[in-house]
């Protein structure tokens, strides 16, 4: 088991600075959540751990696992990598999965690009498909994605993520498709079979359900970090606050706490800090970029709260 | 609020609606799918009114059959006391009058080649009313800027497009808003402004309003009624606050054990 631990990562499409400066490490079996809302760049920091970025899209920095660098390394080298030392599921299982192929050979082909044999391998997908709880999983096998429910289908991408025993799984926005009583029993299975989690939501219950250390995104910038019940209890990030604020509905007849304004498109978050043209707090002071500074639990902000 | 508040507005009754699956045999007909069964429901004058459920619920089915978007197999549906279901779409303004609806996803929902202005003023000219200033008085309403009017959907960001859904569902001035799942496509920090919205004009015009989501802690903050909805019935509707404190079914207790909270850290 191998520890992840990221330095500096920084994801570019030419001019257009979409994740800055991101570092963080993952232990085995720790539980990390990446939490923001659509545009924050986590999506975009686990497709560069996969080596999985767009054409034109560009990481720098460094990021190892095992030894190993995941960035930067030509695509001859990450294919060895992807499915072994690092896998990932994806939100919408029905695009994630081939339709004209039976689930089974889905998982074994995983394992047999990184040199299982093929009997071996059919053997063992059934087994992972047991491993995911899917239930008669020889049968199972057997089906096509579209016989099976949105539940059941991302249980077999979860297999398929395992299929190589990677040190490190990621999940991005994994249950976000799914009707709650399935979700739940999906986080519980992720969390029961997961090497080291990176869990990427921008539901701020579901992280708090699953994993035991947080990174708050916003603008591409990790803005805070720690020790989730911390981040969620003693907010310090004014973003953070204003994000977990909105997310307690109050009682009927009360107005629910806002953030101002939408967040911006790339490449139209303000310099400094990224947050100061919707924060209530920003100053002139909050025009230089603050550095993310603690121990343990850290945030990048001049005016925090608490 | 009207004077006549708490009169019924919306009354189902033995509704059903039954699908049939494409055939697979050239003998037999395609399976038959219950997508309703005997959902009878009252929706009254001035009430906030919740339909949670999960996929394949029925909650979608229902809502197309009280907007009468779809013909119910058997049941009747009646607004403001008229029958409305299987009737033909020209006799069904008083209807398209009084209803309106603004969808989950905004970006689908709104034509990308037409202008603001247009979008909004769109129920106005199906209905042969005149727009006049309307569109203008509509967009201050949803809190957008007049200068709105001219420009496209895709220069808004997800929260405003929904005020324009919003704007564009009130231009003919309707006693009921349908709401189907509106924030449920909108980030977090987006959401409250949206429900303190859809709250501040369901006070402000005296609107009834139906809440569509698969949320129930949402549907409490907006609704004060909610009708829980699983395999095509209502397993159980009263009072949301009952409700959630102390559901009978046991589809609602699992529902509401599932739902991930952060309750349990403060």
């Amino acid at each position: 088991m191998s520890t992840l631990k990221v330095e500096g990562l920084s994801v570019r499409a030419g001019a257009l600075e979409l994740v800055r400066e991101v570092s963080f490490a993952i232990a085995p079996g720790e539980r990390v959540g990446l939490i923001g809302e659509s545009g924050s760049g986590k999506s975009l920091t686990a497709l560069s751990l996969m080596g999985l970025l767009p054409e034109d899209v560009t990481a720098s920095g460094t990021a190892r696992l095992g030894g190993r660098d995941l960035v930067g390394v030509p695509e001859s080298r990450v294919k060895d990598l992807r499915g072994r030392e690092v896998s990932m599921v994806f939100q919408e299982p029905m695009t994630a999965l081939n339709p004209l192929m039976r689930v089974g050979a889905q998982v074994a082909e995983v394992m047999t690009l990184h040199g299982t044999p093929r009997h071996d391998a059919r053997e063992r997908a059934v087994a992972l498909l047991d491993r995911v709880r899917l239930p008669e999983p020889a049968q199972v096998a057997r089906a096509y994605p579209h016989q099976l429910s949105g539940g059941q289908r991302q249980r077999v991408m979860l297999a398929i993520a395992l299929a190589n025993g990677p040190g490190l799984l990621i999940c991005d926005e994994p249950t976000t498709a799914l009707d709650v009583t399935v979700q739940k029993q999906m986080l519980e299975l992720i969390d029961e079979v997961a090497p080291a989690l990176l869990f990427i939501t921008h539901d701020l219950a579901v992280v708090a359900s699953v994993c035991e250390r947080v990174l708050v995104m916003y603008g591409g910038r990790v803005v805070e970090s720690g020790p989730i019940r911390e981040v969620f209890t003693r907010p310090r990030h004014r973003y953070t606050e204003g994000l977990l604020a909105a997310s307690r509905l109050t009682p009927r007849g009360t107005r629910l706490p806002t953030i101002q304004g939408s967040v911006p498109p790339a490449g139209r978050f303000p310099g400094g800090c990224v947050f100061r043209n919707r924060c209530p707090h920003a100053t002139p002071t909050c025009e230089a970029a603050p550095a993310l500074t603690g121990e343990g639990h850290a945030f990048a902000c001049w005016h925090p709260a608490g | 609020m009207p004077s006549h508040a708490g009169t019924p507005l919306v009354e189902a009754s033995g509704l059903n609606r039954v699908y049939h699956r494409p055939r697979t045999s050239l003998t037999r007909p395609g399976a038959a799918v219950h997508a309703l069964r005997d959902v009878s429901l009252t929706i009254r004058r001035g009430e906030r009114f919740g339909i949670v459920g999960e996929s394949g619920s029925g909650k979608s089915t229902l809502l197309r059959l009280l907007c009468a978007l779809d013909r119910p197999t058997s049941g009747s549906i009646r607004f403001d006391g008229q029958e409305i279901s299987g009737r033909p779409e020209k006799r069904l303004r008083f209807l398209r009058e009084n209803l309106q609806i603004v969808f989950q996803d905004p970006m689908s929902s709104l034509d990308p080649r037409m202008r603001v202005r247009d979008l909004v003023a769109e129920p106005l000219v199906a209905l042969g009313l005149p727009a006049g200033d309307r569109v203008k008085e509509l967009l201050a309403d949803v809190g957008l800027p007049p200068e709105a009017a001219d420009r496209y959907p895709h220069q808004f960001s997800g929260g405003q497009r929904q005020r324009i859904a919003i704007a564009r569902a009130l231009a003919p001035r309707p006693q009921v808003l349908v709401a189907d799942e509106p924030v449920s496509a909108l980030d977090v920090s987006v959401r409250g402004q949206i429900l303190n919205l859809l709250a501040d004009l369901v006070d402000d015009l005296g609107l009834t309003l139906v809440f569509v989501s698969h949320d129930l802690s949402v549907v409490r903050h907006v609704c004060e009624t909610v009708a829980v909805m699983n395999a095509g019935e209502i397993v159980e509707t009263g009072p949301v606050d009952d409700v959630w404190e102390a559901p009978a079914h046991p589809y609602t207790q699992e529902l509401l054990r599932a739902v991930p909270t952060l309750e349990g850290l403060w």
